[in-house]
């Protein structure tokens, strides 16, 4: 069997929620180490998504946060201190990929902002994964998924034709998801060239513009001044009791999660698939013939891979010992649950 | 960035049986063209080049007659997109083309007549888009399909960069569903079934002097969005109590926005960090600040590659 097509390829992962962290969990797939790096005092907040027992290690037992971090090592590493950003540039140094979706404009205040790091590692590849984009007149403006819909004009004609302009909602969140598919992409397509030109890049992504992107014939149609109107289910389609019609004669089954979930085409898909220990796993939306993908571990519970990987990084075990003393490396939260 | 340049492509969407699988291998495709390779395209019956459509996912390909391209061009293609064989145009240019991705509905030869709105129903993700009391929404735009061809760009540039001969598949189907996630989760994972507008229903549009916005905020920020609209009722100020109460919450805050635009109601939301945001019309978004400054939108309303690489935007 052929190796995975980005064995040997280091990932540091600063991405939260999903767009940033479900694109490194696409480059762990595609056979990348992956190395998710938290604060003890800055998680992933997916480890409190739906709350959090007193007295329990809530960190490590949201099933939210296993489904989707499942596999990859975890470093918890206290960035806002100097010793953490220290460790934290060590690390970059033996690293390929650094993925991050921050808040514009922290990871600079740290050190660790894009034009310092590429400066520092011409071979890295940055990928950062905004709302906005890097500049621009609303680059700091504060979007959620569904914002994103709004401003890109997906949701201007998502819906009826004499309704509302529809978002997708939290149990969607539509721009998070598929800015994964991509960005993942834009990743490898910047190794790719940095083995055409020994250089590493910064991937400046704008999640609004990608769902743009995704609407591009509508750009097309309005410039040239024969916009589309909002028009439902789209011509000669309809949706009645539950059942999806289209031109041609065909139908299919509006389902819910239940039926989703009991079907056999999703039982034997790749959409969600099983860690190791069983658990349901966020899965992997693509088959190689040659080189088969599969989810190969658990989700590792909170800093389980300090020493590894700071050894890794040329960290020797009195500096690791001196970082624990002093709290930059944590293995749980400094404060509890905040819902 | 070009990485790559160099290489060849055939991007066989147009001669795809089904027009899910054309629009997600023409997708596939143009990026290919976006990120420098030379992608041939010969005509074929699903996508008319002279429409918006065709227009703007052929654009940057070489488009070709199916005998000029078995004549002129040849055999050597690094990797080809769409049906593995088409009677139309040979399979010996494809055949040699070390990497191969296909799309199919459910998988390998697993191909049953299918729509976009076919796939969004069976992934759940139909169902769960849109307000209770209203039909589901299907999301705007070909979402199925593209986000299949994203996949499946991804895919193939990881089979280009391992190298040596590979066959890809993509599943239209897993793709929506992988899309759909969170609902599968909450099944799989907490044993919930999430309903349209059913308890986490608190975003949603609403009008505004000019169009709409959209209201999207997390439970952070409800005491900002409280004090800008000046809510005094106490039913309200848990989320329980505004999903129970949905109704007069939404009656209650309907007038304030009513009587702004969209622009008003934006600043005034993100001086306090609330995400709320205008709906905007691509016909509006031709003239976007944001996207003007970053030169997203080109000529002819072609949008560019949604990154740029050290300041710069692939562009083929």
């Amino acid at each position: 069997m052929a190796e995975a097509p980005l064995k040997g390829i280091r990932v540091v992962d600063l991405g939260w929620l999903t767009a940033g962290a479900a694109t490194s969990t696409l480059l762990l797939d595609l056979g990348a180490d992956v190395v998710k790096v938290e604060g003890p005092g800055a998680l992933d907040p997916f480890r409190n998504w739906v709350g959090a027992e007193a007295g329990r290690p809530w960190w490590d037992e949201s099933p939210w946060f296993a489904f989707t971090n499942r596999g990859k090592r975890s470093l918890c590493l206290d960035l806002k201190d100097p010793r953490g950003q220290a460790a934290m540039l060590a690390l970059l140094a033996t690293a390929d990929v650094l993925v991050e979706n921050y808040r514009r404009g922290v990871l600079d205040q740290w050190g660790l902002g894009a034009a310092e790091l590429r400066q520092k590692f011409p071979r890295l590849v940055i990928a950062s994964i905004s709302s906005q984009g890097e500049d621009g007149p609303e680059r700091d403006m504060v979007s959620f998924g569904s914002t994103l819909e709004a401003t890109s004009g997906l949701a201007s004609l998502t819906g009826e034709a004499n309704g509302p302009p529809i978002i997708s909602g939290r149990d969607v969140n539509y721009p998070d998801q598929v800015v994964c598919l991509f960005a993942s992409g834009a990743v490898v397509a910047a190794l790719m060239e940095r083995e055409r030109t020994g250089e590493g890049c910064h991937i400046d992504l704008s999640q609004r513009e990608l769902t743009s992107f995704l609407l591009g014939e509508e750009f097309v149609a309005a410039a040239q001044g024969t916009p589309s109107p909002r028009q439902g289910f789209g011509p000669g389609c309809a949706v009645e009791d539950d059942t999806a019609f289209w031109p041609g004669g065909g139908s299919a089954a509006v389902r819910d999660a239940r039926g989703l979930s009991e079907s056999a085409e999703f039982q034997s898909g790749t959409a969600v698939l099983r860690s190791p220990d069983g658990t349901p796993a966020k899965g992997i939306p693509f088959r190689f013939a040659t080189r088969p993908l599969a989810v190969h571990d658990n989700c590792h519970s909170l800093g389980a891979d300090n020493h590894a990987v700071m050894t890794e990084a040329g960290l020797g075990p009195a500096d690791i010992a001196a970082l624990e003393a002093g709290g930059v490396l944590a293995t749980k939260p400094r404060r509890g649950p905040t819902k | 960035m070009r990485p790559l340049a160099g290489k060849r492509i055939l991007d066989l969407s147009a001669h795809c049986a089904q027009q899910p699988h054309a629009l997600a291998a023409a997708m596939a495709g143009k990026l290919c063209a976006l990120y420098g390779a030379e992608v041939v395209r010969p005509e074929g019956p699903m996508i008319d080049p002279t429409q918006p459509l065709g227009r703007f996912l052929d654009a940057g390909k070489q488009q070709s007659t199916a005998t000029g391209f078995n004549a002129a061009i040849g055999p050597v293609f690094d990797a080809a997109i769409g049906p593995v064989f088409d009677a139309a145009i040979g399979d010996a240019n494809v055949a040699g083309a070390p990497i191969l991705l296909r799309f199919s509905v459910f998988g390998p030869g697993q191909d049953p007549a299918m729509s976009e709105l076919g796939l969004l129903a069976l992934s759940g993700l139909l169902g769960i888009v849109g307000e209770s009391h209203r039909p589901p929404a299907a999301l705007a735009g070909h979402q199925p399909a593209y986000a299949a061809g994203l996949a499946g760009c991804t895919a193939l540039l990881a089979a280009l960069h391992a190298g040596g001969p590979e066959t890809v598949d993509i599943s239209l189907f897993d793709v929506t569903c992988w899309l759909n996630w969170k609902v599968a989760a909450a099944m799989m994972v907490m044993g919930e079934v999430p309903t349209r507008g059913g308890s986490r229903a608190d975003w949603f549009t609403l009008p505004a002097s000019d169009g709409h916005i959209a209201l999207v905020y997390m439970e952070k920020d409800y005491p900002a969005l409280r004090d800008m609209l000046a809510i005094e009722d106490p039913r309200f100020e848990t989320r329980a109590g505004r999903l129970t109460h949905r109704a007069e919450f939404e009656t209650l805050i309907r007038p304030w926005f009513a009587a702004r635009t969209r622009e008003a109601i934006t600043r005034e939301a993100q001086s306090r960090r609330i995400p709320i945001g205008p709906v905007r019309t691509p016909a509006e978004l031709l003239a976007d600040p944001q996207y003007a400054a970053r030169g997203f939108v080109g000529a002819g309303g072609m949008p560019a590659m949604p990154f740029r690489a050290n300041g710069v935007r692939p562009h083929g």
